[in-house]
């Protein structure tokens, strides 16, 4: 019986390819790579150029915070905020470029009155980049386990956002703001280039800097890397720093993106950016994961709900589809990790 | 026999792909959410008369969401359909999108909320929410024509048709505030459990009852009602949208009056104008406002949805 076994995996080996180890290990690339060729063959209109752009565009927001979620889960952490700070901090950097609540709903703005786009922009992320540091400094200083901390800032962001908005909209921005959601650069969507610009530097950071390497540490073993002399309270609390910035550069330009910050804005995001960086492969147990696993993770949602809208499937069984799909992806993953034990 | 089989697989595939009668145009139709029955209710009525009319429907669902809905007008355009009929979650935030069909030479009318900012849309059909609160207003004032202390339950902060519905109640009161003073105003997010809890806190805080309880939705007005009936108070209460739960509530006599906003009218008429133009090149009003009208026991034969109580 073991002698057989044995010779099965010798055989499996000899021929030097898995497939099935292959594909549980690449589970999310290929499957995307299935859901673009079904897509394509049952809707001829998917592959249009414009379409793919259309899905890129939609997914850069969700993406780029999902880029900052990945450092906080390979840390084992956990961010349940960033819907709501997307609704703050896009309130906060449309409140700067209009300068005040005065002209909040004139659609076409009145460009001198504001402030400049630059301003706008470098509001929204330092408040997000505020909001980070102070859920990190609950983290690390207050022992507050993260799920705990920013389910505190889902609820008390949305207020914030809420209150600083009295409740409505601010919309109506000048052209050079909205550029940054609904321009191009070539045919490409300026939020694309963006977001995959910021996939690209964070993966630099995570994979070629000493910085990534610690991050790797803290998730792995947190308790190994302290003894090891590594700043994990820095790290840990860097992460939550990270991910707020992401979030104020997203609400920027998806308050671009619409012409319009609203305080009921990003209701329900921290799930798609969670589902993300879970499809991509990155452990909720932290440690492991990457940034291509997240574009892929994300682009594997976008394209899921696109293509399903393409079909006319029935948006009740599109939210199904998505969430069997999303556990799938864990258990393809787990399967995976218990083949290589063995 | 096989052939036959396979003959009219054939056929019912290229009926199913491209109708070849001139009728089969194909229509969007995009809602804020079906997880309100207020929407549902909209497309079913909209779907009932395409079928009528040989039109061939694309529902889409925005679930709350402006981006949801963004993506669905994009993927409308690239599904080249013929004409999108489509209520806006936010009037400003889904401009850009719906300036993108246009521009698209996708002709476009919008029905029940309306889009800011964008020229060249074929129409608007829809009911004005704020008239709607004011309808709430002016039902007030004719039942309680010496003035009442009124209990304000308010919609999902920041959401249009509760800001839309609460300035419309204020419109027509706010100028007899001291007949018609507002002793409490909370929101209750739409929600019926809400919509009990907050009355109930609001009712312990309050020395006397409230004349009147005015919801902006009937959700509210149900959750509110059942705290009322609890304890045993004569409270009237109006809600808003006419589902058919309020309307039995109102029928039975627990319930006082709500808001007919007609959304089957609506999507009626918005289908009606789109196919009009589209086979008779007709230009539709730039605007049609169906009025909203206070339903009360009394009128009660003047709800669309009288026909699903039973």
């Amino acid at each position: 019986m073991k002698v057989q076994s044995n010779a099965d995996s010798r055989a499996r080996s000899g021929k030097g390819f898995d497939a099935v180890d292959f594909l549980a290990r690449n589970s999310a690339p290929l499957f995307l790579l299935a859901l673009i060729v079904v897509f394509a063959l049952l809707e001829p209109r998917f592959m249009h150029p414009i379409n793919l752009l259309n899905v890129m565009r939609q997914v850069s927001i969700s993406g780029l915070i999902a880029i900052g979620m990945t450092f906080v889960i390979l840390t084992a952490g956990i961010d349940l905020s960033v819907g709501s700070l997307v609704a703050l901090t896009g309130l906060v950097g449309a409140y700067v470029a209009k300068g005040g609540l005065e002209s909040r709903f004139a659609v076409n703005a009145n460009v001198d009155a504001g402030n400049p786009v630059i301003l706008a922009f470098l509001a929204a992320i330092a408040v997000g980049i505020a909001a980070g540091a102070l859920q990190g400094w609950a983290v690390t200083r207050l022992r507050v386990p993260p799920f705990v901390v920013t389910l505190g800032g889902l609820t008390a962001f949305r207020g914030a956002a809420l209150l600083f908005s009295e409740g409505g909209p601010i919309s109506g921005f000048s052209a050079a703001y909205n550029w940054w959601g609904q321009g191009r650069i070539g045919d490409v969507p300026v939020p694309v280039i963006i977001f995959l610009a910021g996939a690209v530097i964070a993966h630099i950071v995570l994979r070629h800097t000493r910085y990534g390497l610690y991050v790797y540490a803290v998730g792995g073993n947190a308790k190994a890397a302290e003894e090891n002399g590594l700043p994990v309270r820095l790290v840990t609390w860097s992460v939550y720093v990270i991910v707020g910035f992401t979030c104020g550069l997203a609400s920027f330009l998806l308050s671009a993106r619409l012409s319009s910050a609203e305080a009921v804005a990003g209701q329900g995001l921290e799930l798609d950016v969670i589902a993300a960086v879970v499809i991509g492969g990155t452990s909720l147990f932290g440690g492991v994961g990457t940034i291509f696993g997240t574009v892929v993770g994300a682009l594997l949602i976008g394209v899921l709900r696109n293509g399903l809208v393409l079909m006319n499937v029935s948006s009740f069984v599109q939210q199904i589809i998505i969430g069997l799909i999303l556990v799938a992806a864990v258990a393809l993953d787990q399967y995976a990790a218990a083949r290589k034990r063995s | 026999m096989r052939r036959t089989i396979v003959a009219a697989f054939a056929a019912s595939l290229a009926l199913t792909a491209a109708p070849a009668f001139a009728q089969g145009e194909k229509i969007a139709f995009s809602v804020p959410s079906l997880g309100f029955p207020f929407f549902v209710h909209m497309q079913n009525q909209f779907n009932d008369e395409a079928a009528a009319q040989g039109v061939e429907v694309v529902n889409y669902d925005g679930q709350n969401q402006t981006t949801k809905q963004t993506a669905d007008v994009e993927a409308a355009i690239i599904s080249g359909v013929d004409g999108l009929i489509i209520s806006p979650i936010d009037s400003v935030a889904m401009a850009p999108a719906v300036r993108q069909a246009v521009e698209a030479g996708v002709p476009v009318i919008t029905i029940d909320r309306r889009v800011d900012g964008v020229d060249g849309l074929l129409g608007h059909v829809g009911a004005d929410n704020v008239k709607g609160g004011e309808a709430q207003g002016n039902l007030i004032v004719e039942m309680f024509p010496d003035g009442a202390t009124i209990v304000n339950l308010q919609g999902q902060p920041g959401s249009s048709p509760a800001i839309d519905r609460n300035q419309g109640v204020h419109n027509v009161l706010d100028g007899m505030s001291d007949k018609y003073p507002f002793v409490a105003e909370q929101t209750a997010n739409f929600a019926r459990e809400e919509g009990a809890s907050v009355t109930e806190a609001i009712l312990a805080g309050l020395d006397s009852p409230p004349d009147v309880i005015v919801a902006a939705n009937d959700d509210m007005a149900l959750g509110a009602m059942q705290v009322v009936q609890e304890q045993g108070l004569d409270i009237a209460i109006i809600g808003f949208d006419a589902l058919p739960e309020a309307l039995a509530a109102i029928r039975d006599g627990t319930l006082t009056a709500t808001i007919e906003q007609m959304p089957g009218g609506q999507s009626r008429g918005a289908l009606q104008a789109m196919i009009d133009h589209l086979r008779n090149g007709t230009q539709p009003d730039a605007v049609t406002l169906l009025t909203p009208i206070a339903i009360t026991k009394d009128n009660i034969d003047q709800a669309e949805r009288l026909g699903e109580l039973n």
